[in-house]
C-alpha cells in the first residue's frame, strides 16, 4: 500500500529535477489536468475499497480525463467562455465527494476492527 | 484481484501526477522571485546599467559618424557625379516627371457650333497639334504633355485609321488638356500673353475647336515619358575624338 506514495514522491523529485517549465498560458492546461489526475486517482481508491475496481477502467479514465479536461479549456480559450470553470467545477465536486466516501468507509473499517478487538 | 497489478497501476499514475504537480509548482512559483537588494545594491545595479547605456550611445554616434563620412565621400566621388549627369540627362530625355512654372492650354468643342444631326468629329486633327506644338516650342516651351502624354523629341503624332495618335496613344475624348513647363516665371507670362493673340485659336476654331489658354502657374507638374526609347542609329563616339 506504500508503493503509491514513494510512485508520488518519486514523481516529484523527477518533475523539481527537471527544471522543466511551461509558458503561463498554457498554465491554466497543466492545472486542470492536475485536478483531473486527482479525481481520477481518488476515484480509482474509493472503487478499490468498494471493491469495484477495474483495472481498465482506471487507467484509461485517468488519461481519457485529463485530455478531455485540457481539451475543453482549450475550445473555453477559443470560445471566449471560461469552460475549464465547468471542468473545475465538475472535478471539484467529485473529488469532495469521492474524499467524503473514502473517509466513511476507512472510518466503518476502522470501527468494526475496533469492535472485533473489544471482542476478543 | 491482483493486489501487486493494482499496486503498480497506482504507482504509475501517482508519478505522473507529482510530476504534473512539481511542473505546476515550479511554472508558478519561479516568476515571483523577490527582490530583496537594499537601496546601495540597487544604486549599483543602475550604474552598471547606465554605464552599458552610455558605452550603447557612443557606439551610435561612432556608427553615425562613419555613416557621414561615407557619405561626404560619396558625394564627391566620381560615381555620384556620373549618377548625376544621367539624371541630368533623362531629365532632358523627358524620363523623368518634372514640376515647374507653366500654362495649361484646354482644348474642347465649340458647344455653340455644334449642330443635331451633324457629323461631329470630336477629333484633333495631328496637323492642328503640330502646328500648336511648333509655336510653342518656338515660344520657349520646355516640355510639353499632351493628355497626359509626354512629348520627346522622337514623338510623332500622326493619323492612323482616322485616329490622332501620339506615340501609340490615342485622343479620343476631348476636351483635351496641354501642359507647357517653361524656364521660370517670367517666360510663363510672356507664352500665356504670346499664345493670347497667336493664330493658333483662329486655327483651332476652323476645325470646330475651343482653345482654352490657362493663366500662368507656378506648379505644373509634368508626367514622365512612359515608353521606352528606341535608339536605332546612334552610336557611342569612340574615345579621344575620331572625327
Amino acid at each position: 500500500m506504500w508503493l503509491p506514495f514513494i510512485g508520488l514522491i518519486i514523481g516529484i523529485i523527477l518533475g523539481l529535477l527537471t527544471e522543466i517549465r511551461i509558458p503561463e498560458e498554457y498554465s491554466n492546461y497543466l492545472s486542470i489536468a492536475v485536478l483531473a489526475a486527482f479525481d481520477t486517482l481518488f476515484g480509482g481508491i474509493r472503487a478499490y475499497l468498494q471493491n469495484i475496481y477495474d483495472e481498465k477502467v482506471f487507467v484509461s479514465g485517468f488519461f481519457f480525463n485529463i485530455i478531455l479536461a485540457a481539451s475543453l479549456a482549450f475550445l473555453g480559450v477559443h470560445l471566449g467562455v471560461d469552460l475549464y470553470l465547468a471542468a473545475v467545477f465538475a472535478f471539484g465536486v467529485r473529488l469532495f465527494q469521492n474524499i467524503a466516501v473514502i473517509r466513511r468507509i476507512l472510518l466503518t473499517k476502522w470501527s468494526t476492527n475496533k469492535e472485533k478487538l473489544e471482542k476478543r | 484481484m491482483d493486489k501487486k497489478k493494482v499496486d503498480i497501476s497506482f504507482t504509475f499514475i501517482a508519478a505522473i501526477i507529482g510530476f504534473m504537480i512539481a511542473v505546476q509548482f515550479q511554472s508558478i512559483q519561479k516568476p515571483n522571485e523577490r527582490d530583496t537588494r537594499d537601496i546601495w545594491q540597487l544604486r549599483e545595479a543602475l550604474l552598471k546599467e547606465k554605464e552599458i547605456q552610455s558605452n550603447l550611445l557612443k557606439q551610435i554616434r561612432l556608427t553615425e559618424e562613419k555613416l557621414a563620412a561615407y557619405e561626404s565621400k560619396r558625394k564627391q566621388s566620381k560615381e555620384q557625379a556620373l549618377r548625376d549627369t544621367l539624371e541630368e540627362l533623362k531629365s532632358e530625355a523627358g524620363l523623368t516627371e518634372i514640376t515647374g512654372p507653366g500654362i495649361s492650354l484646354l482644348i474642347e468643342p465649340v458647344i455653340e457650333d455644334i449642330k443635331i444631326g451633324d457629323y461631329q468629329t470630336n477629333v484633333v486633327s495631328p496637323e492642328l497639334l503640330q502646328r500648336l506644338l511648333n509655336e510653342l516650342n518656338m515660344y520657349e516651351a520646355r516640355n510639353i504633355a499632351i493628355d497626359g502624354q509626354r512629348i520627346i523629341n522622337t514623338t510623332v503624332i500622326r493619323d492612323i485609321n482616322s485616329e490622332t495618335k501620339i506615340d501609340g496613344h490615342t485622343i479620343k475624348n476631348l476636351p483635351v488638356e496641354v501642359k507647357v513647363l517653361v524656364s521660370d516665371q517670367s517666360t510663363a507670362e510672356k507664352l500665356y500673353n504670346r499664345m493670347k493673340v497667336s493664330k493658333a485659336r483662329d486655327e483651332f476654331f476652323i476645325e470646330s475647336l475651343r482653345l482654352t489658354i490657362g493663366k500662368p502657374e507656378s506648379n505644373i507638374t509634368i508626367p514622365a515619358y512612359s515608353n521606352p526609347i528606341r535608339i536605332r542609329y546612334m552610336e557611342p563616339a569612340e574615345e579621344g575624338g575620331g572625327s
